[in-house]
């Protein structure tokens, strides 16, 4: 019984992971370039919402206490988290991307948005720490810990809601990829850059599009993550980021729904190993069956691509 | 010497050896996110061919003995990993490097997940000469033609190949002593230390080399050298800088500054700090046999 | 010795079910200067791509100098004596000007003690100077801090021929040399290659410039879809009707060096 307990704890981490892994993907699968901007992004919702819970924002405090009164603070929580990633990923959109025309088209050019997307990273875990401090900050659940249990598993309210909603929002990402006007541009980007352009696919309209998507499945993630385990800090990112980037790659990168079925099974995995064999043994199996899958077969464990390759 | 300037200067080869070491193999364009992972195997295995528990071997066997046990590793796993390109190579080679600690972290003979001791010392008197020594390698290696191949191949791998470069071997053999030049960096780190875990080797280490590197430029053998130093020693004399004058916040933030000149060096000049024109133009006159001959096709289309 | 340097014998190459060179045979002589003309879209570049090794070939030889090249891997044929140009210029943007004839070089300087040569940090050593003489000979400066591409169009043209001589071709591969030249450059080229060609290299040389062809070359084949229709002297070419079908309302260029001759 305890290890099907232990499943359901790796379901709901992997919950955690899967937009995250999304974001990844999404990023990768159009633009061709890893983005560590999105544990960033990731960290710094999950702080902004312990601190708008909290009522330790460096401003507005009073006025949101004002407003949403203490009982309802996590609703601005989740509204500032939201308005400032969104408004952050336009930023970053600028200063990764836009700026970065491959000019010769030579092996290293593709690493120019990586490098600054680090740069990124730094500015944002270095901007927490010196705002909030390195120590880790804890939040009060404004949701208590609400469980309920079938037989002898326990199950949590806030985690079970905040799988469902990682999902329900993941799936409607794909549909919205399948049939919708925005997402077939996107996917035609992903898969023939040239000719999308030809096809009078706006590119430069349509980059910061992706870049607010995922961005706000980070804010998500980071909100859920906050009001899941309470706990929160500067380095959180790099944690999820790790795992994430590990369920994008059993899932094939580019692969929207390989990066979901990835993420849940690397969540799972971890809390497994960390059950059965201890945290650090788990690494070297996870992480070998990864770099055989990139070497031998990048597509990952699906082998079929939803979103292309592409760069433009 | 003072004891706080000597550590610094610890840190700042480390860096610089280190950076060579992923320097080589992104001159040719291959992205190496797995620095901590070469690091490790060579900091375990000195430590081990130097250990009393292990193989007893003085450091000045040993530490060479561990470049040549990680130099084999690397050209073994080069084969599989420069198979894939891009993003996927940084992929791979970051999964690399998680391995390699995932096996360091079992090993109990080499101390497992609690560290390892290490004994023999290397001092600053040991750890300069060396960084002197491979930051010389480096500029041989890159005045030669296996180094013009390299920065070759990272231009047009198609075109290389059609003037007789032997595109694979370029890559394996940059790969592969780009790996043992990080494997020296690693011992040197657990000599001067006298102890390792594997946990100090993680992927913030990768990525801080790799940003050296990028940063410095990859055209030229002065990059890394001019990444790492700035690297090194801005921060830290930002912060001395900002202490003694009273300014917390600069100290404090002085990461968030650092983070921003990153950003904007990707905007402004992409290619890193010292690009090959910029070194032809510092250099001009010295090495210059005569002036360019007056070409009276300059004003065609 | 073999009359014909270059023997191409029923070569095929389709790309996804699309023939793209479709049994084409024809030798070129050795000391000549031979061009391969056609409309767009004929598989002029395509031949350049295969006889360089760039793509396998499906069927048919290709001979070099007596010398069956048709396994040879592509970094290897460039030893055979075989160098070329390429119709969009692919010099390298990060290498200097000097570098980039080195590594035209790297044919005869495949032996590990020439790999290991310091040739950045000894100014005058004899590659380097090797170079420079190349350069200066085709009247090209060696530009020191300057971005290759940076540089005008005919500077890099030039640039690219000379980098595909200093690998001691017998056989010079040219792709389009003359494309985006004005008049002057295009004779300071024609000079170039009579120069090379005099030296006793071989030319085979693709070009839609109908006027260089005619100064430049002595014999003259044309493509087709992928088919060869005709071999012969550039006298021969404007009488051939399957040549004039081929080109006339399909290639302006063609027809308007057609009216002027």
């Amino acid at each position: 019984m305890l290890i099907i307990q232990q499943l359901v704890n790796g379901l709901m981490l992997g919950g955690v992971y899967v937009m995250v892994a999304v974001a990844f993907t999404l990023i990768i699968g159009m633009l061709n370039f890893l983005n560590f901007t999105i544990p960033a992004l990731f960290m710094f919702a999950a702080v902004l919402m312990y601190a708008t819970m909290m009522g330790h924002l460096p401003f507005g405090n009073d006025l949101i206490l004002s407003v949403f009164g203490t009982e309802y603070r996590w609703v601005a929580g989740i509204i500032v988290a939201l308005v400032v990633i969104a408004l952050v990923s336009l930023v970053i959109e600028r200063f990764t991307y836009r700026y970065m025309k491959a000019k010769y088209g030579d092996a290293t050019e593709h690493a120019l948005p990586l490098v600054s997307s680090l740069g990124f990273l730094i500015i944002f875990e270095h901007l927490v720490v010196s705002t909030w401090g390195s120590d880790p900050l804890t939040a009060t659940s404004p949701f208590g810990q609400g469980t309920f249990s079938i037989d002898t598993i326990i199950f949590s309210v806030p985690q079970i809601v905040s799988l469902v909603l990682s999902l329900v929002v993941v799936v409607m990402l794909s549909v919205m990829l399948k049939a919708t006007k925005l997402g077939r541009a996107l996917r035609a980007i992903a898969e023939r850059p040239d000719t999308a352009i030809l096809m009078g696919v706006e590119v430069s309209r349509i980059v910061p599009v992706v870049y607010v998507i995922t961005g706000l499945l980070c804010a998500v993630s980071g909100i859920l993550f906050t009001i899941n385990y309470a706990t929160v800090d500067a380095y959180v990112g790099d944690t999820v980021a790790t795992v994430a980037i590990a369920g994008m790659v059993l899932g094939g990168l580019g692969n929207v729904w390989g990066a979901i079925i990835g993420g849940l099974f690397i969540g799972m995995l971890e809390v497994m190993s960390i059950y059965i064999v201890g945290a650090d043994f788990a690494k070297l199996p996870i992480w070998g069956l990864l770099l055989v899958l990139l070497v031998f077969k990048p597509t990952g464990l699906f082998g079929h691509t939803l979103i292309g390759k592409g760069k433009f | 010497m003072s004891g706080y300037i000597e550590a610094q200067l610890i840190i700042l080869c480390l860096s610089i050896i280190y950076a060579y070491g992923i320097f080589l193999p992104a001159a040719s364009g291959q992205l190496n996110l797995g620095a901590a992972g070469f690091i490790t195997l060579g900091a375990y295995a000195s430590a081990w061919f130097n250990a009393s528990t292990g193989a007893e071997l003085p450091m000045w066997l040993s530490i060479p003995l561990a470049m040549i046990f990680t130099g084999i590793i690397a050209f073994a796993i080069s084969f599989p990993i420069l198979r894939t390109r891009g993003v996927y190579m940084v992929l791979a080679t970051f999964a690399f490097a998680e391995v390699v600690s995932g096996v360091a972290i079992n090993l109990e003979f080499v101390g497992g997940a609690a560290g390892f001791p290490v004994d023999d010392h290397a001092d600053v008197t040991v750890i300069v000469p060396v960084t002197i020594a491979v930051i010389l390698f480096s500029f041989y290696f890159m005045s030669t033609r296996l180094g013009l191949s390299l920065r070759s191949i990272h231009d047009d791998e198609s075109v290389a190949t059609l003037f007789g470069v032997n595109v694979r071997t370029s890559k394996v053999v940059a790969f592969t002593v780009g790996a043992m030049l990080m494997s020296l960096g690693g011992s040197l780190y657990g000599h001067h230390y006298n102890y390792i875990e594997a946990q100090t080797f993680n992927v913030l280490l990768s990525i801080y080399i790799l940003l050296y590197v990028l940063m410095g430029g990859t055209q030229t053998a002065w990059g890394p050298l001019i990444g790492a130093t700035f690297f090194a020693v801005v921060p830290e004399a930002l912060r001395e800088i900002a202490e003694s004058a009273g300014l917390k916040w600069l100290a404090e933030g002085r990461f968030i500054l650092f983070g921003v000149f990153i950003v904007l060096l990707m905007v402004f000049r992409s290619e890193g700090v010292m690009t090959r024109t910029l070194q032809d133009r510092l250099g001009g006159g010295l090495f210059r046999r005569k002036k360019p001959i007056a070409d009276d096709m300059a004003g065609g289309s | 010795m073999t009359e014909h340097l270059l023997e191409i014998a029923g070569m095929h190459k389709s790309f996804g079910g699309l023939k793209v060179i479709d049994d084409v045979s024809f030798n070129v002589r050795r000391g000549g200067r031979t061009a391969l003309i056609g409309p767009n879209g004929a598989g002029k570049t395509t031949i350049f791509n295969l006889l360089t090794g760039v793509y396998p070939i499906d069927a048919g030889t290709i001979t070099v100098d007596g010398q069956d090249i048709t396994d040879v891997p592509p970094q290897d044929r460039v030893t055979v004596g075989m160098s070329r140009s390429f119709q969009n210029i692919r010099l390298m943007p990060h290498l200097s000007t000097v570098e980039n004839v080195m590594l035209g070089q790297h044919a005869r300087a495949r032996k590990l003690g020439d790999l290991l040569f310091p040739l950045g940090m000894l100014p005058r050593n004899r590659w380097r100077q090797a170079a420079e003489e190349a350069l200066e000979n085709a009247g090209v400066g060696t530009y020191p801090g300057e971005i290759v591409s940076n540089l005008p169009y005919g500077v890099q043209k030039r640039i690219e021929v000379v980098r595909a001589m200093v690998s001691d071709p017998k056989l010079l591969l040219l792709d389009e040399p003359a494309a985006g030249l004005n008049k002057t450059e295009t004779n300071q080229l024609q000079e170039l290659l009579e120069r090379v060609s005099d030296q006793g290299v071989t030319i085979l040389v693709v070009e839609h410039d109908m006027q260089f062809v005619r100064d430049l070359c002595d014999y003259i084949v044309v493509l087709n879809f992928g088919r060869k229709i005709f071999e012969g002297t550039p006298d021969e070419v404007h009488k051939d009707p399957a040549v004039l079908e081929a080109y006339l309302g399909t290639d302006e260029d063609a027809a308007e060096a057609e009216n002027a001759s």
